[in-house]
C-alpha cells in the first residue's frame, strides 16, 4: 500500500524536476485551502438559516398556504424531465444509485417530515417517468402531447395566485423553461430566414441576430422592460411575462446562429436528392433538412438552456424574485446576524450541482449522437 | 437578360417561353422581396409611432437636446472630456455639473477601463489554466479542472455579487491594511498600486524623449521585421532608463494614512469585484478553448519535439503554444466580446458602467429611448472595435507564420 502510494506520487507528483517544483509550491496551498474550507464547512459555518429559509430560497414570495401548488409543478417538471431523459438513457442501476445520492443531499438540508415525504415524492415520480419510457415504447410515442399538456398544466396550477409572485428557485426553472421552449421555433425561423432567397429576408434576420448577439442580456431584458407599456399602453402585462418576453427574443438569437451552424452540417446532397425527386421546398427544408439538423445540434442547445440557466438572476433587473435575490432577502434580515458566506456556498453549490448535471447530460448526449450517426 | 438575347440560337424552339418564364419567376421574386421590405418599412413605423404617442401621453418629446444638459448626479469614478477650456479637451474627473453627455462617456471609460484590464489578465490567466489541464502534476491538473467545471456551471452573477460581498468587503480596513513589498495596498476601501508619475517640465528634451519611447513601443508591436523589434525593445529600455535617471518619470507609491489612501493608481472595490469574477470566469471558458487547441494539435507534434529532445515546457512554449494561439485567436475575439458585455452586470455591486449611468441619466430626465439608442450604438461599436482588433491580430499572426 505504501509502496503503492509512494509509487503513484513519484509518478504523478515528482515525475520531473519542474512537476516537483511545482508540486512543492502548489500542493501545501491547496491542501491549505482545503483544509480551511472543510475546518469552516464543518465547525464555523452556521447552516441553520438554510432549512429555516429553505421556503424563500425555493418559493420566493409565493403564499406559503398555495405551496403544494409549487410541489405540483415541481412533480409535473419532475416527471417531463425524467420521461425526456428515459428517451435518450434507458434507466440502469447506477441512475437509481446516483438518484437516492442526490436525494439523500436534498433530504440532509430539508427539515420536517413533509417536505422530506413531498421531496421524496417529487423524485419517485422523476424515476417513474424515467422507467417508464426507457421500457414502454407506447410512452415515447405520446411523449409529446404529454409535454405540451404538461407545460401548460404547470402553468394552470402555478398562475391563480397571481403570476407576480412567482420566484426564488422555482422562478429560475420556470424562466429557463419558458425561454428554451420559445426561443427554438423563432429560432429555427431565424436561422432559416438567414439563408433565404430573398435578400431582404436574409439582411433582416442577420441583422437581428447579429445586434442581438452583440448586446448584454441585462440590457435586452431591462428595455423590453420599460418599452412594453410605452408600445402598449393600457395593457399591463406582469414583470414575470415581460422578463420572458426579453430573454425569449435575446436567446432566439443565440438559438438561430446554433441552428445554422447545424443546417450547414446537413450535406447538399440530401437537399438535391430531394429536389430531384419533386418535393417543394417546404418540403425540403421541414422533413430532410431540419430534423438531421436538429439532431446535430442537440447538445449545444442542451449547453444553451444551462446558458439560460445561468443568466436567470438578472431578472433582478426588473425587480423579481429569483433565486439570487432571495438569498440576498434572507441576508437583509438582521436577526440572523452575518451569514454572508453561508448563503452565497448555498446558491453556488446549488447552481453547480445543477449546472455540472446539464453539462454531463450535454456530454453523453454529444457522445450518443455521436454513434448514432457512424 | 443580355446574355440570353445574344446566346439564344435565332429560331431555336421555345426561347420566348424560356425568357417568358424566367421574366415572371424574377418579377414574383423581386414582387415578393418588395412586400417583405413594405412590410418590415411598416412594422417599424408602427413601432415608432406607438412609442412616440406612449411617450406623448407622458408629456416626453424624443429628442436628443437633453445631452447638454447638466447631469446633476455624481458618479463615484470614471473620467470624461471637457470642452470648457482650451481648444483640446481636458480629461478629466466627472463632476455633477457637467453634462449628461459627459456622463455618457464617463460610463463608457468606465465599460473600457474594466474591459481592457480584464481582457489582458483573463488571457494570462486562462491561458495558465488551460496548459495546466493538461499538466503532467496531478494536483495542478485537478485543480485547473474543478476551478474550470465550478465556474463555468454557475451564473457570472452570483460569482460577482460573492466577490464584492464575500471577498472584497471583507478585505481589512485601511487602517489595518496588508501592505506588500513594492507599496500594493489591499484594504476594503480599494486596492492601491504604485504607479509611473510624470515630472517633466514640458521642455524640448524631455518632450522629445517620451515622443521616442513612444515611438519605439508603437515600432516594438507593428514593426513587420523581427530585427527591428529587437532593435525597438534595446531602445525602449535605454529610454525608460534615460527618463528615470533624469528624474522626469519616477514611481509614486501609495500611501496609507487611517482613513484614506494617496498616491499610487487605485481601484474602487466595485471595480475590483467586477474585475475579479470577469477576469476567473472568462479564464475559465479561455482555459477551455486552449485546452481544446491543444488537444486538437497532431500527436505528431509533441513526439516530433520530444524525439528532438526538448523538454515539455520548451515543447508547450516553442512548439505548442504558437501554433495553438494562431487556432484559438477567433475564439478569443468571441470571448472578448462576451466579456465586455459581461461588464454591464456591473450595475449590480453599483459600477458606474456604461448601462449603470444610462439607468441613473433615464431615471433623471426621462430620456430613456435616446439613452437605449446610444447605448446600444456603444455597445455595437465595442463589438465591431474588438472584432476588428483580433482579425487585425489574427491576419498579422498567421502572415507572420507564413513567412517564417
Amino acid at each position: 500500500m505504501i509502496s503503492y502510494a509512494f509509487k503513484w506520487s513519484s509518478h504523478n507528483l515528482f515525475g520531473k524536476p519542474f512537476d516537483a517544483l511545482l508540486s512543492i509550491i502548489v500542493l501545501p496551498g491547496t491542501l491549505w485551502l482545503i483544509y480551511s474550507i472543510l475546518h469552516w464547512a464543518i465547525s464555523v459555518a452556521q447552516w441553520d438559516i438554510i432549512p429555516l429559509s429553505m421556503r424563500v430560497l425555493m418559493i420566493g414570495i409565493f403564499p406559503a398556504d398555495q405551496a403544494w401548488r409549487a410541489w405540483t409543478a415541481a412533480g409535473i417538471i419532475a416527471a417531463l424531465l425524467g420521461a425526456a431523459l428515459g428517451c435518450v438513457f434507458s434507466f440502469r442501476i447506477h441512475h437509481a444509485f446516483f438518484l437516492a445520492l442526490l436525494l439523500a443531499a436534498l433530504l440532509t438540508v430539508g427539515v420536517g417530515l413533509q417536505v422530506s415525504a413531498l421531496t421524496t415524492l417529487v423524485a419517485a415520480v422523476l424515476a417513474c417517468a424515467w422507467l417508464l419510457t426507457s421500457y414502454v415504447p407506447l410512452a415515447r410515442h405520446v411523449l409529446l402531447p404529454a409535454a405540451f399538456t404538461g407545460f401548460i398544466s404547470v402553468f394552470a396550477v402555478m398562475a391563480p395566485p397571481g403570476v407576480g409572485l412567482w420566484g426564488g428557485l422555482l422562478l429560475s426553472v420556470l424562466l429557463t423553461l419558458v425561454t428554451a421552449i420559445l426561443s427554438l421555433p423563432i429560432g429555427i425561423l431565424l436561422a432559416f430566414g438567414r439563408r433565404s432567397r430573398f435578400s431582404s429576408v436574409r439582411l433582416i434576420c442577420t441583422g437581428y441576430i447579429e445586434i442581438m448577439r452583440s448586446l448584454p442580456l441585462i440590457l435586452v431584458v431591462y428595455w423590453i422592460w420599460i418599452l412594453m407599456p410605452v408600445l402598449a399602453t393600457g395593457w399591463s402585462l406582469a414583470d414575470v411575462a415581460r422578463g420572458m418576453i426579453g430573454f425569449t427574443i435575446f436567446y432566439s438569437a443565440y438559438v438561430a446562429e446554433y441552428v445554422r451552424s447545424g443546417l450547414q452540417a446537413v450535406p447538399r446532397g440530401q437537399t438535391e436528392a430531394a429536389r430531384s425527386l419533386g418535393m417543394s421546398e417546404f418540403d425540403i427544408n421541414r422533413s430532410i433538412v431540419l430534423p438531421q439538423a436538429l439532431r446535430v445540434v442537440v447538445p449545444p442547445l442542451v449547453g444553451n438552456v444551462l446558458d439560460i440557466f445561468n443568466a436567470a438572476p438578472l431578472v433582478f433587473i426588473i425587480g423579481l424574485t429569483d433565486f439570487l435575490r432571495a438569498g440576498q432577502m434572507i441576508l437583509a434580515n438582521p436577526q440572523y446576524g452575518d451569514r454572508t458566506y453561508e448563503v452565497y456556498s448555498y446558491l453556488l453549490l446549488t447552481y453547480f450541482l445543477v449546472g455540472s448535471m446539464i453539462t454531463y447530460a450535454a456530454r453523453k448526449l454529444e457522445a450518443h449522437m455521436a454513434i448514432g450517426s457512424r | 437578360m443580355i446574355i440570353n438575347e445574344t446566346n439564344a440560337a435565332p429560331g431555336s424552339v421555345g426561347c420566348d417561353q424560356v425568357r417568358s418564364r424566367r421574366f415572371r419567376k424574377r418579377l414574383r421574386h423581386d414582387a415578393i422581396q418588395f412586400a417583405i421590405i413594405a412590410l418590415v418599412v411598416a412594422l417599424i413605423g408602427l413601432l415608432g409611432y406607438a412609442v412616440k404617442e406612449g411617450l406623448a401621453q407622458k408629456g416626453i418629446k424624443f429628442s436628443f437636446a437633453f445631452l447638454s444638459n447638466a447631469a446633476g448626479f455624481d458618479i463615484s469614478e470614471g473620467k470624461t472630456f471637457s470642452l470648457s477650456d482650451g481648444i483640446f479637451p481636458a480629461f478629466e474627473a466627472f463632476t455633477s455639473d457637467r453634462s449628461n453627455g459627459a456622463a455618457f462617456i464617463a460610463g463608457i471609460f468606465n465599460t473600457l477601463k474594466v474591459a481592457v484590464l480584464a481582457i489582458i489578465l483573463s488571457t494570462v490567466l486562462g491561458t495558465l489554466l488551460g496548459v495546466g489541464r493538461l499538466s503532467t502534476n496531478w494536483v495542478v491538473r485537478n485543480l485547473s479542472f474543478w476551478i474550470v467545471e465550478f465556474v463555468r456551471n454557475t451564473p457570472l452573477l452570483i460569482q460577482l455579487v460573492f466577490w464584492y460581498f464575500a471577498v472584497v468587503l471583507h478585505f481589512p480596513p485601511l487602517a489595518a491594511a496588508a501592505k506588500w513589498y513594492g507599496g500594493v495596498i489591499i484594504s476594503q476601501q480599494g486596492l492601491y498600486f504604485p504607479a509611473l508619475s510624470w515630472s517633466g517640465d514640458g521642455s524640448g528634451i524631455s518632450i522629445a524623449l517620451v515622443s521616442a519611447t513612444w515611438v519605439a513601443i508603437v515600432g516594438f508591436i507593428v514593426d513587420p521585421v523581427k530585427g527591428m523589434r529587437r532593435v525597438c525593445v534595446v531602445a525602449i529600455v535605454a529610454l525608460v532608463g534615460v527618463l528615470f535617471a533624469s528624474g522626469f518619470l519616477s514611481i509614486n507609491y501609495p500611501v496609507a494614512s487611517k482613513f484614506q489612501a494617496s498616491g499610487g493608481t487605485s481601484l474602487s472595490p466595485e471595480m475590483a469585484a467586477l474585475l475579479l469574477a470577469i477576469v476567473v470566469n472568462s479564464a475559465s471558458y479561455i482555459a477551455e478553448i486552449v485546452r481544446g487547441a491543444i488537444d486538437a494539435l497532431p500527436k505528431g507534434q509533441w513526439e516530433a519535439a520530444g524525439s528532438l529532445g526538448l523538454s515539455r515546457r520548451n515543447t508547450i512554449n516553442d512548439i505548442v503554444l504558437p501554433q495553438v494561439f494562431r487556432v484559438v485567436l477567433p475564439s478569443f475575439g468571441n470571448q472578448y466580446i462576451g466579456l465586455t458585455k459581461n461588464t454591464a452586470l456591473g450595475i449590480a455591486i453599483g459600477y458606474p458602467d456604461l448601462f449603470n449611468v444610462y439607468g441613473t441619466v433615464a431615471n433623471q430626465t426621462g430620456h430613456s429611448l435616446e439613452g437605449i439608442v446610444i447605448v446600444m450604438v456603444s455597445y455595437l461599436l465595442l463589438s465591431w472595435i474588438i472584432s476588428a482588433i483580433v482579425s487585425w491580430a489574427n491576419s498579422r499572426l498567421n502572415q507572420m507564420g507564413a513567412s517564417r
